[in-house]
């Protein structure tokens, strides 16, 4: 990498290609939540009237007992049942792992410039996320 | 209050979150956590598992825009997550040794001071009437034809075999703005710093990231908060899945607050390169004077 042109033309240097490669997978992301948030409330409105409208704030002192899907198994569960809190719940999985999936793009979006040095920082910093994933899931 | 007035409530204060949260790379949680257990009396654990997602939401809403404009440095972001990542999961195995009140009160002291510093380090020199940053270019612009034909000696290193150097658009100023990146290494302390408070605390350390970028590294202020943006949603993803494991992000509380900042995130970003340089600079201050308050708080009490 030359140090005088990075200096002198002051061009960015990442290639544009990686930044808007990364962009659109992030607004894929925010899009993708959006929609799943929306309608996740638009079916516990229609469907679950009840619970929707219940006092939210004391339910919110049940913490522990969770009455909401908080593993895999019971969010792909109350997919199947048509649960708007379980698409709730899916619009903020997708939410949380939109970030990850941009870093995921960008790792391979440099590798294919090329650029191993950057592919090698964003796969490792990809192994951190993913093995405190893993620590997390493991001691919660 | 019925779930229905609730819900209306939370989106307009998320929708605040995420604006103040994407313009100023924070991740909204200083809004967001006061409101939801001192306002609304809900549990601590609930709120932090909420603030989370609303980190997520002004991360990935915010820089959703800026990083392909190159507002957002995606090279200097990948290169500091390194930092900011490790020394999440440090702050994560360490919580529990580190007696948190000494912690809140430490960080809440470092914050003041780095507000100060930000305020005195690069307003106070320069020409009041051009604007810290803009002063910054014309010096580099000066400086730039000697640089170029390399007689003036690079003073970091690591920066240039990174190429983390680069330039942005200014909406504000109308111009092109190019910046050199400096003190890559303490950068990158800072950073690692940074990540295990916020692993520790289990708060978003955008406080911490902006000022390092901003003072150590020299890097412009409108990218300091949007790299900062991009930053936050990295470390917010790896705890955030424990809080979902743990039933602490509850679809009814984290739904109206996510839909609430992705909109709000997103006319932040776009205020982002709007704002000139000095009047975000004053405002991330008086954030930070806040968030800063708000944890001595915690110390004490």
């Amino acid at each position: 990498m030359g140090e005088s042109l990075a200096y002198g033309a002051l061009v960015p240097p990442s290639p544009h290609g990686v930044r808007a490669a990364v962009g659109r997978v992030l607004r894929l992301g925010v899009l993708a939540s959006t929609g799943l948030l929306v309608s996740g409330y638009a079916l516990g409105l229609v469907s679950d009237p009840g619970a929707f409208t219940s006092k939210a704030v004391e339910r919110a002192h049940l913490l522990g007992k969770a009455p909401f899907p908080h593993s895999l198994s019971a969010l792909w569960s109350g997919i199947g049942r048509g649960s708007g809190e379980a698409v709730i719940v899916a619009g903020v999985l997708v939410l949380i792992l939109t970030p990850v999936a941009g870093l995921v793009t960008s790792a391979v979006a440099f590798v294919r410039r090329r650029d191993f040095l950057f592919g090698a920082i964003a796969t490792g910093v990809l192994s951190v996320i993913l093995g405190s994933f893993v620590i997390g899931w493991l001691t919660s | 209050m019925d779930l229905i007035e609730l819900s209306l409530l939370l989106f307009a204060v998320s929708l605040l979150a995420g604006v103040l949260g994407s313009l100023l790379g924070l991740g909204g949680g200083f809004v967001i956590v006061p409101v939801l257990s001192l306002a609304l009396h809900l549990d601590i654990r609930l709120a932090i598992g909420t603030s989370i997602v609303a980190v997520a939401a002004t991360s990935s809403a915010g820089a959703a825009r800026n990083v392909g404009e190159s507002i957002t440095n995606l090279r200097v972001a990948t290169f500091l997550a390194m930092a900011t990542t490790i020394g999440a999961v440090t702050g994560a195995l360490l919580s529990g040794v580190v007696d948190p009140r000494v912690l809140f009160t430490l960080f809440g002291l470092v914050l003041a001071f780095s507000g100060l510093q930000m305020l005195r380090s690069r307003g106070a020199a320069q020409n009041p009437s051009v604007g810290p940053d803009l002063a910054h270019v014309s010096a580099m612009r000066a400086k730039e034809p000697v640089l170029g034909d390399g007689s003036a000696k690079r003073k970091d290193r690591i920066a240039g075999r990174l190429a983390l150097d680069s330039a942005y658009y200014d909406e504000a100023e109308e111009a092109q703005v190019p910046y050199v990146v400096a003190n890559t290494g303490l950068g990158l302390g800072l950073m690692y710093l940074a990540g295990t408070v916020s692993g520790l605390l289990g708060i978003g350390s955008g406080v911490l990231k902006v000022p390092a970028m901003d003072i150590a590294m020299h890097i412009p202020m409108k990218v300091s908060t949007a790299t900062s943006n991009l930053l936050i949603g990295l470390t917010a993803a790896a705890s955030a899945v424990v809080y979902f494991a743990r039933g602490d992000i509850d679809p009814l509380i984290a739904g109206p607050v996510a839909i609430g900042v992705l909109l709000g995130a997103t006319q932040g970003s776009k205020l982002l390169r709007a704002i000139r340089a000095d009047r975000l600079r004053v405002l991330f201050v008086v954030a930070l004077m806040i968030v800063a308050v708000q944890m001595l708080w915690k110390g004490i009490s």
